[in-house]
C-alpha cells in the first residue's frame, strides 16, 4: 500500500542520524521552551530560524516541529507547579493540575499529561498520514461564518469550566474580550483603547497578560501574611511520583476523548487548538458523575486537555502539509525556513517533497517518543524543585518571568504591564473572579469579533449567515444546549450555590 | 536598614564584578562590532528572508556579523519609528519596504518619523512583484473580464487582504483607485488566513505577492490574472503583466531596501552600498532571490540616489491613492 | 487599581468607607493623569501639563457635564470635550452609585465591591472607546464591538454587585502591602533597566528587589542564589535560545 511506501519512506528520512539528532534538540528546546514561563514557541522560534540556514531543509523542520510541540509536553510542567500557563492551551492544565500540586500530587499530574500527550502525540501522527488529505476540507469549509459560531462556543466552554459563579465567569469572560479590542482595529486600523501609547498599538499580548494574573499574582498572594502555612503544607505533603492505578483507570477515557476532540479541533487554523483544551475538559466535567471534583484537583481535568493540546498541535501541521498554508503564527516561521531553503510549500508539497514531509511525519512519532522517555524522569526532578523554599523560588521566577516577556518583543512596557497585570489579578484572586475565563476571552475575543465582522462584510450585513450555513448553524446549536445544560442547574440552585462557595 | 545596605552592598559586589568581563574599546575603522539590521516584520516573511539572504552575503564582506532584529508592530512602523531614533554610527540598519518608508505617509496620520527625512537611503535589495489573485472558480477568464465583472459587481464582490497597511492591501487599494470602485474589503490578520480563505472560495480576488502565491497558482487552487511588474516573471512565465493584458496603470512591487538612521557619515554609507551591491552581483545570493520570485534592481537602480528619488516616487504615489480611502 | 486596595483594606462595618473608596475610585482616572503630568514639568513623558489637567478636569466635572447634561434638554448637540464625557460617562455614575452605597445594606461586601470596580473599569472601556466611528451601514465600525461589550459588562458587574446586596457572603479579605510593592518594584526595576544596564545587573538587582518582599529571606543565601541564578540566564536565554539580550551595561561596552 501507498501508505506504508510512504511511512517507510519517511522513517528512513528521520531515521538518519543527522535527523534523530536534530530531532532529539527541538524536542529538548521545546521542552526548555515550554517550562520557562513567558519564552513563547513563536519567539523561540523566530530567533533559532537564522541557526536553520545552515542546516538541510529536512533537518531544520525536523528541528522546528520538535519545539513546537515540545514546547506543549513542557508548557503543563508550569502549569502544573508554578500555575503559570505559558500558552493559551495550558491555562486549562492549570486549573485542576496546580490544584493537584497543591494537594501533594504533582507527580501524577505530570506523568499523566506527559503520557496523556504521548498517546494523543502517536495518534494525531497516524491521522496526519492516513487522512491528512482528506481532512484538509474540513479546515477550507470552515469560512468566517463557520469561525464566528465556533468562537462563540468557545467562549460557553468557559463558562463551563469556571467552577464558582456563572455570572463572575461571564463578566470575566467579557472583561477579556475588552482587553483583547486594545489595539488596532483590524478593519479600519484605527486605534482602540490605546491612549497614544505605542506599545499598545498592536494590542495586549497573551503572554503579558497570562504572566500578570496567573504568575505575578500567585507569588503576590503568596507572599501575604498567613499564606506561607498553606505553602508549607504543599511541600511537605508530596506523595508518589507516578499515577497510581486508579489515576490511570479514571484517566484513560478522558485522554481518548481528549485525543479525538484535539485531533478534530486541531485542524482549524486560528484557536483550533485553544478550543481542544477547552472543549476537552468541558467535557470531562459534563459527563463527569461528580462535576464538583473539577477544579479541585480532577486528574482528568489534567489528561483530557493535555491530550488534546498535543493531538491538536500535531494535527494543526495538516494545513501546511497538504495546502501549503500556514495555520498559525509558528507554523509562519516554518514556512519562511522553508522559503529560505528554496522550498515554497503549496498544495504539491507531498508530491514535491516526499521527503521533507513523510520525514517530518515520522519524525513526530520519533519526537514523542523522546518526549515522554525525557518527561517522565524529569518527574522527579520537577517535583523535587517543589522542595526549594520559597523565598528562594519566588524571586526566580519573577526574574524568568520578567526576561521571559521582555524577550516576546524585546518591549520593556510589556514587563510593566504584566506587573499591573500581576496586581489586577491579586485583586480579582481576592474578589474571588477566575482568571482562567478572562485569558479565554483575551484569546477568543479578536478571533470571534474578526470573523463575525468578516461574515457580515461578506454577506452583506445578513445575519442570518449564522443560521443557514450548516456548519455554523450546528455548532451554535451546540453553544445553545451547553449553555442551558450550564444554566439551568445553577439558576435553580442559586442559593446553595452561593452557600457552598462561603466554605471555601 | 539593614537590608537597603544589604542591597547597596550586593549592587556594588555586581558591579565590581562586572568590570573583570569589559574589554578595552578598540579604535578602528567602521564597522567596529556587529551590526544590528531591524527588521520591520515577523521572521520568515518575504521582507525578514530578503534581508537575511543579502546581509549574510554583507557581513562577509564587511568583516563583521550582522545581527537581525525582528521587531513587529503596527505594519512595520514601530521598528522604523525605534531605527529613525537609533545612534546613526551605521551599526544599527533597517530594511525598510514599500509599507514602512511610503504607504506609512498616507495610513498613519501621526507617524513617529518620515521615510524622507529620518533616513539615509543605502540600497535597493529587491522587488517582490505583485499579482491579480482569484479564487479558481470566478467567473472572469483573464484581466479584461475581470475589469469588466469586478466594474459592474462591484457591490457583490469581496477582496480578501491581510491587514490594514499591509501590501495586499495596499496594492489592491491602488487597483481599485485605478478602476475607480470600491468593493468590500474583507480584512484578514496576515497573508496566510486571507489566502486560506482564497483557496477555500470564502472571498473573490486579493492582491498578493509573488512568493505565497507561485505554488497555489501552480497546483490550481487558485488563479493569477496578471502580474504587476513590466516584464514576465520566470517563476510564473504563463502570467501575463497587467501591461499585455490590458491594464498598464497598475504597477505596484513590494520593493525592500536598506536605510540608515539620518546622520550617518557618508563614508559609512559608501560602504555599506557597496557591500550590498557587491552581494547583490554575487551568484548565489542572485539565485536565491530568485527562486523567491523577486526582482533584482538594474545596477543604476542600486545607488543611494535612485533609491531617494524611489522613495520620493512611491511616497507621492500611495498619498495620492491612499488619502482619499480614509 | 491600587486606589482601589486602599478602601479594601479595611473592613468595613458600615457603608461609610466602601462609599468613600467609590467616591475616589470615580475620580481615579483625573487623579491619575495628574500624577501622569506632573512628569511633563521635568520633561518626561508626553501629555497636558499639571495645571491644564487640573483646570480641564475641574472645570469638567463641576461646570462642563452638568452644563451638558441640561444643555440636552435644550436640543444643543455640540460636540463635547473628553474631559467632560469622561466626568459624564465615568464619574458621574460611579458618584450616584457611591451614595446608593451609603443607603443599603451589603451582605457580601466581596461581591458588592468586585461588582462595582469591574463596573468601573468597563464605564472606562465605554469612556475610552466613545470616540471611534460606529456601525456605518451593514459594517461593524472600530468601535461597535467594544461599545457592546463594554455595555454588556455595565449589566453583567451590575448584577454581580446585587448578588452581594441580596445573598449573604464574604467580606473583603485582607491585602497586605509588602509582596505587592516589592514584587512590582522588581518588576519595574528590571523593565527600566534591561535597555540601560543589561541582563546581568537588572536581573541580580531585580532579584534581590523581589526577595525583599518576604519578611522570610535570608539575605546570604538570596543573594547566593541570584547570582547564580544571573549566571545561569546570562548562560540560557542569549546562548542556548539564542534570544538577542544586552548582557553588560551600555557604558560599559563603548
Amino acid at each position: 500500500m501507498d501508505l506504508f511506501a510512504n511511512l517507510a519512506h519517511g522513517f528512513a528520512v528521520a531515521l538518519s542520524p543527522i535527523n534523530l539528532l536534530m530531532c532529539l534538540i527541538g524536542a529538548l528546546v521545546g521542552t526548555l521552551v515550554g517550562v520557562l514561563p513567558g519564552i513563547g514557541t513563536i519567539a523561540t522560534v523566530a530567533m533559532l530560524l537564522p541557526i536553520t540556514f545552515g542546516l538541510p531543509p529536512v533537518g531544520a523542520l525536523i528541528m522546528l516541529a520538535g519545539i513546537y510541540y515540545g514546547a506543549q509536553y513542557g508548557g503543563s510542567t508550569t502549569s502544573i507547579l508554578v500555575n503559570i500557563p505559558g500558552e493559551a492551551t495550558s491555562v486549562v492544565t492549570a486549573i485542576d493540575g496546580h490544584q493537584m500540586a497543591k494537594q501533594g500530587r504533582a507527580g501524577p499530574a505530570l506523568a499523566i499529561a506527559a503520557i496523556g500527550s504521548f498517546f494523543a502525540g502517536c495518534v494525531a501522527t497516524i491521522l496526519i498520514a492516513v487522512l491528512g488529505a482528506p481532512l484538509t476540507k474540513l479546515a477550507l469549509a470552515f469560512g468566517p461564518a463557520e469561525y464566528f459560531s465556533l468562537m462563540v462556543l468557545g467562549l460557553i466552554f468557559a463558562v463551563v469550566l469556571a467552577k464558582g459563579s456563572v455570572l463572575k465567569a461571564i463578566a470575566m469572560i467579557v472583561f477579556g474580550l475588552l482587553l483583547s479590542m486594545v489595539g488596532s482595529d483590524i478593519e479600519t486600523g484605527a486605534s482602540r483603547m490605546a491612549f497614544n501609547i505605542p506599545e499598545l498599538a498592536d494590542g495586549l499580548g497573551f503572554a503579558t497578560v497570562a504572566m500578570g494574573v496567573f504568575g505575578f499574582a500567585e507569588i503576590i498572594r503568596n507572599l501575604d501574611a498567613g499564606a506561607e502555612m498553606n505553602r508549607d503544607l504543599v511541600q511537605q505533603k508530596i506523595t508518589g511520583l507516578m499515577p497510581t492505578k486508579k489515576d490511570l483507570i479514571d484517566s484513560t477515557p478522558a485522554i481518548l476523548r481528549g485525543t479525538v476532540l484535539g485531533s478534530i479541533l486541531g485542524i482549524l487554523p486560528g484557536g483550533g487548538a485553544v478550543i481542544a483544551s477547552f472543549a476537552a475538559y468541558t467535557l470531562e466535567k459534563k459527563i463527569a458523575k461528580d462535576p464538583r471534583r473539577f477544579g479541585r484537583g480532577a486528574i482528568e481535568g489534567v489528561a483530557a486537555p493535555e491530550s488534546a493540546n498535543n493531538a491538536a498541535a500535531q494535527t494543526s501541521f495538516i494545513p501546511l502539509l497538504t495546502l501549503g498554508i500556514p495555520p498559525n503564527a509558528v507554523m509562519a516561521l516554518m514556512v519562511g525556513a522553508m522559503t529560505i531553503h528554496g522550498i515554497v510549500p503549496g498544495p504539491q508539497v507531498m508530491q514535491k517533497q516526499p521527503d521533507l514531509v513523510w520525514g517530518m511525519i515520522a519524525s513526530m512519532w520519533i519526537g514523542n517518543l523522546m518526549l515522554i522517555i525525557i518527561n517522565l524522569p524529569l518527574v522527579g526532578i520537577w517535583v523535587r524543585l517543589l522542595r526549594v523554599p520559597y523565598r528562594l523560588m519566588f524571586p526566580s521566577i519573577v526574574i524568568f518571568c520578567a526576561i521571559g516577556i521582555y524577550s516576546v518583543n524585546n518591549a520593556p512596557v510589556d514587563v510593566i504591564l504584566a506587573g499591573v497585570f500581576g496586581l489586577v489579578g491579586y485583586w480579582l484572586i481576592k474578589h474571588d473572579f477566575e482568571p482562567a475565563p478572562l485569558l479565554l476571552g483575551m484569546v477568543l475575543g479578536p478571533l470571534m469579533e474578526e470573523n463575525l465582522r468578516r461574515a457580515l462584510l461578506i454577506s452583506r450585513g445578513d445575519w442570518s449567515v449564522f443560521l443557514t450555513r450548516p456548519l455554523s448553524a450546528v455548532l451554535l446549536a451546540l453553544a445553545a444546549g451547553l449553555l442551558i445544560l450550564t444554566v439551568l442547574p445553577v439558576l435553580r440552585a442559586k442559593r446553595e450555590e452561593v452557600f457552598t462557595e462561603s466554605e471555601n | 536598614m539593614n537590608t537597603i545596605r544589604m542591597l547597596a552592598g550586593a549592587c556594588v559586589a555586581a558591579a565590581a564584578s562586572l568590570c573583570a568581563f569589559v574589554a578595552p574599546a578598540q579604535a578602528q575603522t567602521y564597522p567596529t562590532r556587529s551590526i544590528t539590521m531591524i527588521v520591520p516584520f515577523a521572521a520568515g516573511g518575504p521582507t525578514d528572508v530578503i534581508s537575511r539572504i543579502v546581509t549574510g552575503h554583507m557581513a562577509q564582506t564587511l568583516g563583521q556579523s550582522i545581527i537581525i532584529e525582528n521587531v513587529v508592530g503596527a505594519g512595520g512602523t514601530t521598528a522604523t519609528s525605534r531605527a529613525a531614533r537609533a545612534a546613526n554610527d551605521g551599526h544599527t540598519l533597517i530594511t525598510g519596504h514599500m509599507g514602512t518608508h511610503a504607504a506609512s505617509v498616507p495610513l498613519y496620520p501621526k507617524l513617529a518619523y518620515h521615510p524622507e527625512k529620518d533616513f539615509e537611503p543605502i540600497a535597493l535589495l529587491a522587488g517582490t512583484p505583485i499579482l491579480i489573485l482569484a479564487r479558481k472558480d470566478f467567473p472572469p477568464k483573464d484581466l479584461k473580464e475581470f475589469v469588466a465583472y469586478v466594474k459592474a459587481n462591484a457591490e457583490k464582490v469581496n477582496a480578501a487582504h491581510a491587514g490594514v497597511g499591509s501590501v495586499s492591501h495596499v496594492s489592491c487599494e491602488l487597483l481599485h483607485s485605478i478602476l475607480d470602485i470600491k468593493p468590500v474589503g474583507v480584512p484578514f490578520n496576515g497573508t496566510g488566513p486571507a489566502m486560506n480563505a482564497l483557496v477555500g472560495g470564502q472571498v473573490d480576488y486579493m492582491c498578493d505577492q509573488i512568493v505565497n502565491a507561485v505554488p497555489q497558482i501552480n497546483a490550481g487552487t487558485i488563479k493569477a490574472y496578471a502580474i504587476a511588474t513590466p516584464a514576465r516573471n520566470p517563476s510564473l512565465p504563463n502570467v501575463p503583466t497587467t501591461t499585455e493584458a490590458g491594464l498598464p496603470a497598475f504597477q505596484a512591487q513590494a520593493w525592500n531596501a536598506i536605510f540608515a538612521p539620518k546622520g550617518t557619515s557618508p563614508a559609512i554609507l559608501a560602504t555599506l552600498n557597496a557591500a550590498a551591491v557587491k552581494a547583490l552581483d554575487d551568484e548565489n545570493v542572485k539565485k536565491r532571490l530568485l527562486d523567491l520570485g523577486s526582482v533584482i534592481p538594474a545596477p543604476a537602480e542600486r545607488t543611494p540616489e535612485a533609491l531617494a528619488a524611489l522613495v520620493k516616487a512611491e511616497v507621492a504615489k500611495w498619498s495620492a491613492v491612499l488619502k482619499p480611502a480614509t | 487599581m491600587a486606589d482601589t486596595m486602599g478602601h479594601s483594606a479595611t473592613a468595613t462595618r458600615n457603608n461609610t468607607s466602601v462609599a468613600l473608596g467609590i467616591f475616589v475610585l470615580a475620580l481615579a482616572p483625573q487623579i491619575f493623569e495628574l500624577i501622569w503630568s506632573l512628569g511633563t514639568i521635568f520633561g518626561w513623558g508626553t501629555g497636558r501639563g499639571p495645571v491644564a489637567a487640573l483646570i480641564g478636569h475641574a472645570s469638567a466635572l463641576f461646570a462642563g457635564a452638568p452644563g451638558a447634561v441640561f444643555g440636552s434638554f435644550g436640543g444643543g448637540a455640540k460636540k463635547l470635550s473628553s474631559d467632560v464625557l469622561l466626568a459624564l460617562m465615568y464619574s458621574y455614575p460611579l458618584f450616584a452609585v457611591a451614595i446608593l452605597t451609603l443607603f443599603m445594606t451589603i451582605k457580601s461586601a466581596q461581591d458588592y465591591v468586585g461588582g462595582i470596580v469591574l463596573m468601573a473599569l468597563a464605564l472606562f472601556a465605554l469612556w475610552a472607546s466613545s470616540d471611534l466611528q460606529g456601525m456605518r451601514g451593514f459594517s461593524f465600525g472600530a468601535g461597535t464591538a467594544p461599545r457592546m461589550f463594554g455595555g454588556l459588562m455595565v449589566a453583567l458587574s451590575a448584577g454581580i454587585a446585587l448578588t452581594g446586596l441580596l445573598y449573604d457572603g464574604p467580606s473583603l479579605q485582607h491585602y497586605s502591602w509588602r509582596g505587592p510593592l516589592f514584587v512590582m518594584a522588581s518588576i519595574v526595576f528590571f523593565a527600566l533597566a534591561i535597555r540601560p544596564l543589561g541582563l546581568i545587573v537588572s536581573a541580580f538587582a531585580s532579584f534581590l528587589i523581589a526577595a525583599t518582599g518576604s519578611h522570610e529571606t535570608r539575605w546570604v543565601e538570596a543573594i547566593i542564589v541570584g547570582a547564580c541564578l544571573t549566571a545561569g540566564c546570562a548562560v540560557l536565554f542569549p546562548y542556548i535560545l539564542g534570544l538577542p539580550m544586552p548582557m553588560l551595561p551600555r557604558f560599559l561596552m563603548q
